[in-house]
């Protein structure tokens, strides 16, 4: 039965992605889909382990750069340029790692800024005569077989691949021992502690692996747009996927997909129409911290419960 | 060097008037304030303004913008921030940011987003030692010490100033006795947020005013706030002072790494005395 529920999920989210195909153009609906996995991503730390970070585009940053030098200066195969981009962006993880998880609340969120704004600045400036500084630099990949990435309806498929893939481990690392632990920490780190856990080392490693998840998203967006730019690295972005994480309900992996392409929605299709685009941000954001904690998927989770059922989460 | 000395006092004289109430917003309620920022700029802003529509000089225009600062900031306390007391961190944090983003994108409404520069309301220079120095850089390497002493004696010899500390250490020992610890931090909270407005009025002069001038501000701010220990006043002072100086020497030899020494200097900090907030 479980097994089945599993199937059902995976395919209502491909078909929620195949139905706004033809709405959408099919590099736009790539987007979004690659958007979500960068949620998915920021998911694991903020709604699950309950850390804000303020710096998530750090490693959105890494995985672009990654994969964009790795074509320059290594090989253009896109397979192992995606790997490295993966493997670079967990490497900035694990030196970042030690020392942002011994804090919390808000020094965790600073922190993580302050190494976002140093990778800026690396990119944008120290090493500008590698990155081609604020003009960006084009990624070309390699046709393997069928595998052509020039091909949009190739991209569109791997990248809705990869989100379920990602949604599958997620979902199943949030209900492994692992992931109860986690949420342990975010609820009373210092019980963990009594317990025994060295609760550092799952931080850590839970930082990892959202880290590297977020490279893959940066990897793939220069997969789909050949062209990496210092906005995949900027700290002013950061409020996107905490806004797309919050709409859509922290702590809840349909939540954070469908936070994903709500905020899609609003800032590829609203945003032409509402001039005070930081304004609407910012009273949007107040709303949700205000008055719908929960996001679209508590409302849509209390509006399927049994009546007398409805607890207030939190 | 005497000019690149000058130079890092004056920047931490500046770090030092802001971060001081976001030190003790920090220290107090336990709040990241973003809106510091927005406060920050509003008082470079309300200065142009009251200088060039009111056609008054520098020194009326400071009292101006300060007495228009403070306001703001007690309507952002008391409806943003008494809201979310005793909440999860995370939510102030977002909504202080929110409240940044919405007061920004205003004071681009307003003023545009162009960059506006002021020039320098003193015009004077002074020579010590064969190095020409602007007097406006002495005067705010002296406003903040006359800040910082200020604050000290507030602290010391007045009731509410006894009544914060005492908040700072126990804040429910202070309730215990009968004192309301939460008006007394919003007192310090708009306290602080004018002293945010004096600083960017302060460095107006020195750079250029334009609605993300907070931004790059405040993270220098909180670094100088997680290296000084929140809720210092002696700790934010020495600092300020030292992360100034910092910004200066680098910047004497490689310009745009000046600003990302600072958050190296944090990093080291936290990895020798890890701060749980």
């Amino acid at each position: 039965m479980t097994r089945m529920l599993k199937r059902v999920e995976i395919l209502l989210i491909a078909a929620g992605f195949l139905a706004l195909l033809p709405v959408l153009k099919i590099q736009r609906t790539t987007d979004f889909i690659i958007f979500c996995i960068f949620v998915l991503s920021y998911d694991l730390l903020y709604g699950f382990m309950g850390r804000l970070s303020f710096g998530h585009m750090l490693f959105l940053g890494a995985g672009a750069y990654g994969v964009t030098l790795f074509t320059e200066h290594g090989s253009t195969n896109p397979f192992l340029a995606l790997g490295f981009a993966v493997v670079a962006s967990a490497a900035v993880g694990v030196i970042v790692g030690p020392i942002v998880v011994r804090t919390t609340g808000a020094a965790f969120a600073l922190i993580n800024l302050a190494f976002n704004q140093i990778g800026y600045f690396l990119v944008l400036i120290a090493f500008s005569k590698y990155t081609g500084g604020e003009d960006g630099m084009a990624a070309t990949f390699r046709t393997l077989g069928f595998f052509n990435l020039q091909n949009r309806k190739v991209v569109f498929g791997f990248s809705l691949l990869v989100l379920l893939l990602v949604f599958l481990l997620l979902k199943r690392l949030t209900s492994s021992p692992f992931g109860i632990l986690l949420r342990m920490i975010k609820e009373n780190e210092m019980r963990a502690r009594f317990l025994g856990y060295n609760t550092f080392r799952y931080k850590w490693l839970a930082f990892i692996i959202s880290a590297a998840l977020a490279g893959l998203a940066g990897a793939l967006s220069i997969m789909n747009y050949g062209y990496v730019t210092p906005s995949f690295i900027d700290p002013n972005r950061n409020v996107e996927v905490i806004f797309a994480v919050l709409i859509g309900g922290a702590g809840n992996l349909y939540g954070a997909v469908i936070g994903g392409v709500a905020f899609m929605t609003i800032s590829n299709y609203l945003a032409t129409y509402i001039s005070r685009w930081e304004m609407f941000l910012g009273i949007g954001l107040l709303i949700l911290v205000f008055r719908f904690r929960a996001g679209i998927s508590g409302a849509l989770s209390r509006l399927f419960q049994p009546v007398g059922a409805s607890e207030e989460r939190r | 060097m005497i000019a690149t000395i000058v130079y890092g006092l004056t920047i931490g004289g500046i770090l030092y008037i802001i971060s001081i109430g976001l030190s003790l917003t920090f220290g107090t309620m336990r709040i990241v304030n973003f809106a510091h920022a927005l406060v920050y700029t509003i008082g470079a802003y309300v200065l142009i303004a009251s200088m060039r529509v009111l056609g008054i000089g520098f020194l009326p225009s400071v009292l101006v913008a300060v007495a228009l600062a403070l306001p703001i900031s007690w309507l952002i306390e008391a409806f943003v921030i008494r809201r979310l007391y005793g909440e999860s961190l995370d939510y102030a944090i977002i909504a202080t940011f929110a409240v940044l983003l919405i007061g920004v994108d205003a004071i681009k409404w307003i003023w545009g987003a162009t960059p506006i520069s002021l020039s320098d309301p003193i015009g004077r220079d002074l020579e010590i030692l064969g190095v020409v120095l602007p007097v406006y850089r002495l005067v705010i390497i002296s406003a903040a010490l006359v800040v910082h002493a200020g604050l000290v004696l507030f602290f010391r010899r007045t009731v509410v100033g006894k009544i914060v500390v005492a908040g700072l250490d126990d804040k429910d020992a202070v309730r215990a006795m009968g004192i309301d610890a939460d008006r007394y931090f919003s007192i310090i909270f708009v306290l602080g947020s004018g002293l945010a407005a004096l600083g960017g009025i302060l460095y107006a002069p020195i750079t250029s005013v334009h609605p993300y001038m907070g931004f790059q501000i405040l993270l220098l701010c909180f670094a100088v706030v997680i290296v000084g220990g929140m809720g210092s006043l002696q700790g934010t002072f020495l600092a300020s002072f030292g992360l100034g100086m910092m910004i200066s020497l680098t910047g004497r030899f490689w310009g745009p790494a000046a600003e990302t020494m600072v958050f190296a200097v944090m990093a080291v900090a936290l990895i020798l005395r890890p701060l749980e907030m």
